[in-house]
């Protein structure tokens, strides 16, 4: 194995060297070479990263390629191939300073592969961010203007989304169509092979160049050491053999682990668990169109009575936080306590007035629900005891996920829907908002008050008057019960006990880690 | 034998024509939806229709089944709406995993069961007899994806002599290979060993009564060949049957083993595309499955002839 002071003797390349400062500053010694097989439950439906949402693809396709912007550990707003950037007053142009970087085939990176990728964006890409971009220009090789037909002022956040996330690819592929691209990105891994149904494989880039700006590890962006020779990201459907190759040493990092699991080999001192909390909100969406929950009293009954902690505690075997806001704490648009009195009120004698005032008459309350995540169907059952406590006729409906995904964007067939929403807070309040508000709300009718914050937070240009819409949401969200938001779900991932240098992430970093 | 043939080859295509009309239907039955997996889940309705008309679901259901027939008759299996490949070319790619799984567990199974129902056969009564079917029961009474990772906890997690999953090619590392189906074929063929040992004794039991069998036993023949040449070879036709209604099963039992083992075969793409909704690729795999089963029955009919001269196909 190679070590550090070998790298010395070997000449190693420019990010090598740019990264050996780092490596000095910390306790441990990093070491270069080894393989990480890491697991992942599903198989990506493309590589082609920015043309899919699925966290399976973006697991591989951050590591091949980057973003002009990007998220650091917080999810603020970092540079990552644009080093700077301006807004003019108006909000309608945006200005990028790109850094030196180079494709896995040698080529440089330039403003000219940032508007064609963008481009490429606007016709293939997955999410529909690009709309309201008028013009794009590049005044020299490391400059982008982009020009806006109207200001959005969640434009940045929405640039640098790993949702589907916007990469940078080299101008000769962005011509093609989706999935017809060769991989080749700016990023610390290269492409090798893609083995459907099996696994991933990509190969340290021994010619990253780092970002100079960046320190150390931050989120998405950051320095971006690549310490192992190769990763393969392997595809392992079964919880129980994804925990056994762990186990056994076959694979040395796991995306998630049961969090039973996780608890189990806590004391096992060949793994290492990282708890990832908050990783999603666990929500209680209701269909406002149909009765009985077309009724604001008989939803705010159903807020009133159920327990989020027995809920919350049975649906992730105990991986959880009970907080009520609709964005993390510590994030700009945090409420503060905002809504709290509504929350956790395991009221069941205010539950049953309310329901009286609402002339409820043991209507059915169908709670369509998946098999395919636990979670959801945990809280379906949890909730549906609750409310049969109540004097609620409950009915809860088990389909699978494609099922569940599909009915609930009907008005008809369903009442209540669980559903664990996990990149969205994570982006910030834009995409949490919209999913509530406009003629296609997922809560099946339009409320003009949700829709004024939408359009407010997607439109005014400062910081107080966007927080503001968004108070508005949230306590709309409260008064209306139209969605409980009944907990946040942590998640575990794992190592083997010789992987060093790993810290849990959105997803599993194979930069920065390194294998004793 | 050729108008047998030929009889057999007409019911074969009835049969696949209505297991794709069923495959069909049942799609068509089945709530969900393939757009709203291929779409952002805050999706606009206009959004969920576009990829529809994209993937030609907002047509009527019998334009598309005419559609799929006419394709299959040029020998296209039509277009993955997920996987950014033909049908064909996803299951030509993973069939060798498939077929290696069950056929390393049919010989398997078939090995194990067959000694072990002439052992229980030849030492009829006998506590020998008594333990060898109370270990069939069980061996038929247990779950293959439960055994699956019972077995992965005890050889790779406990001794770590195989791995936990995944597949490595032949064509890569022969010994890899065989390392990485290992388990996988043990498990899957495990479970059948109990059917064929039962019938396997049972069919036994029946020959070695007969009179030519006494026979030859107060004519002297050694014992081994008289269960090898007089009877194992005249019980052959119940165990060829079992065998037969055997490979469906095991095809069938791919699909979950190759779940648990992390094995990149068909199986796990037909379970992939039912869970996404990957309509095209649900149906060509079951076609290719029930395929796979009509001709390994063809293929039992003809080995009747083969084991008993007195069957004659006319």
């Amino acid at each position: 194995m190679t070590t550090r002071r070998n790298l010395f003797r070997a000449g190693g390349t420019l990010a090598l060297l740019a990264a050996l400062p780092f490596a000095a500053g910390t306790a441990e010694a990093q070491k270069r070479g080894g393989d990480i097989v890491m697991a992942q439950q599903a198989q990506p439906p493309t590589i082609d990263g920015m043309t899919t949402t699925a966290q399976a693809s973006r697991n591989i396709s951050l590591h091949i390629w980057e973003m002009l912007i990007t998220r650091d550990e917080n999810a603020n707003v970092i540079g990552d191939l644009a080093t700077a950037w301006t807004v003019s007053p108006d909000g309608l142009t945006y200005t990028f300073t790109l850094r030196d970087a180079r494709f896995h085939n040698g080529k440089m990176f330039t403003s000219a592969d940032a508007k064609a990728s963008l481009e490429r964006y606007a016709r293939v890409g997955g999410s529909p961010f690009m709309k309201p971009v008028k013009e794009m220009s590049t005044p020299d090789a490391k400059t982008l203007v982009i020009t806006l037909n109207n200001p959005v002022p969640g434009f940045l956040e929405q640039l640098s989304s790993p949702r589907a996330p916007a990469v940078i690819i080299p101008a000769e592929e962005a011509g093609k169509e989706a999935n017809k691209i060769e991989f080749i990105g700016t990023g610390p891994f290269q492409f090798v092979e893609f083995r459907p149904d099996s696994h991933v494989k990509l190969r340290r880039f021994d010619g990253y160049m780092q970002n100079p700006n960046a320190t150390g590890r931050d989120g998405f962006g950051g320095k971006k050491t690549a310490w192992v020779d190769t990763i393969t990201i392997r595809f392992v459907p079964e919880g129980g053999a994804r925990t056994a190759g762990l186990q056994s040493g076959e694979i040395q990092v796991l995306e998630q682990i049961p969090t039973p699991s996780a608890k189990r080999l806590a004391n096992d001192k060949s793994v290492t668990m990282h708890e990832m909390m908050p990783w999603a909100f666990q929500t209680f969406i209701f269909n406002a169109s149909q009765p009985p929950t077309n009724n604001t009293k008989v939803r705010q009954a159903i807020q009133a009575a159920i327990d989020p902690e027995e809920v919350m505690a049975i649906s992730t075997d105990g991986s959880y936080r009970l907080l009520h806001g609709w964005q993390y704490p510590n994030t700009p648009y945090f409420q503060g306590d905002l809504g709290k009195e509504a929350y956790n009120q395991k009221n069941q004698a205010k539950a049953k007035q309310l329901l009286q005032e609402a002339g409820y008459k043991g209507e059915e309350l169908l709670i369509l629900t998946d098999s395919s995540f636990k979670n959801h169907n945990d809280t379906a059952i949890t909730i549906g005891e609750q409310l049969k406590a109540i004097g609620m006729k409950v009915n809860v409906k088990v389909v699978d996920w494609p099922t569940a995904l599909s009915g609930t964007t009907k008005k008809e067939g369903w009442n209540a829907w669980p559903l664990m929403m996990g990149i969205e807070p994570y982006e910030g309040p834009y995409n949490v908002v919209s999913f509530f508000a406009g003629p296609n709300a997922r809560i099946q009718v339009e409320d003009p008050v949700i829709g004024a914050a939408n359009a407010t937070l997607n439109s005014a240009l400062t910081l107080p008057e966007r927080q503001a819409a968004f108070a508005k949401f949230q306590k709309q969200m409260t008064d209306e019960a139209f969605v409980l938001k009944v907990g946040e779900v942590g998640i575990f991932q794992a190592t083997r006990a010789n992987v060093k240098g790993y810290k849990p992430y959105r997803i599993p970093r194979m930069w920065d880690i390194w294998v004793e | 034998m050729a108008g047998f043939l030929l009889n057999r080859l007409v019911s074969a295509a009835l049969v696949l024509l209505f297991v794709s009309l069923a495959t069909f239907a049942l799609i068509w039955l089945v709530p969900g939806d393939v757009a709203s997996q291929i779409a952002d889940p805050g999706a606009s309705i206009e959004e969920l229709e576009r990829i529809r008309r994209r993937l030609n679901l907002d047509q009527p259901w019998h334009l598309q089944m005419l559609s799929w027939y006419g394709n299959l008759l040029r020998g296209d299996l039509g277009q993955s709406f997920l996987l950014n490949r033909g049908v064909t070319e996803a299951i030509i790619e993973r069939l060798p995993v498939t077929l290696s799984l069950t056929l390393l567990a049919l010989v398997i199974a078939v090995t194990l069961g067959v000694a072990a129902g002439i052992l229980a056969a030849v030492r009829h009564g006998t506590w020998t007899d008594q333990g060898i079917m109370a270990v069939a029961l069980v061996g038929l009474s247990i779950p293959d994806f439960w055994l699956g990772l019972v077995g992965i906890y005890v050889f790779a997690v406990a001794l770590g002599w195989l791995p936990s999953g995944g597949f490595v090619s032949f064509s890569q590392d022969a010994a890899g290979w065989a390392r990485s189906m290992a388990l996988p074929a043990l498990t899957l063929g495990l479970t059948q060993i109990g059917l064929i040992a039962r019938i396997t004794r049972s069919s036994m039991l029946e020959v070695l009564s007969q009179d030519y069998v006494r026979t030859a036993r107060a004519k002297g023949v050694l014992p081994f060949k008289v269960i090898a040449k007089h009877a194992f070879a005249n019980a052959l036709i119940p165990i060829i049957t079992v065998t037969g209604v055997i490979v469906g099963v095991l095809l069938g039992g791919a699909l979950v083993i190759e779940q648990v083992f992390s094995l990149p075969g068909v199986g796990r793409l037909i379970i992939g595309a039912v869970l996404r909704r990957d309509y095209p690729v649900i149906q060509g795999g079951l076609l290719l499955l029930a395929f796979i089963y009509v001709a390994v029955n063809i293929v039992v009919d003809l080995l009747y002839a083969w084991a008993d001269p007195r069957v004659r196909y006319g």
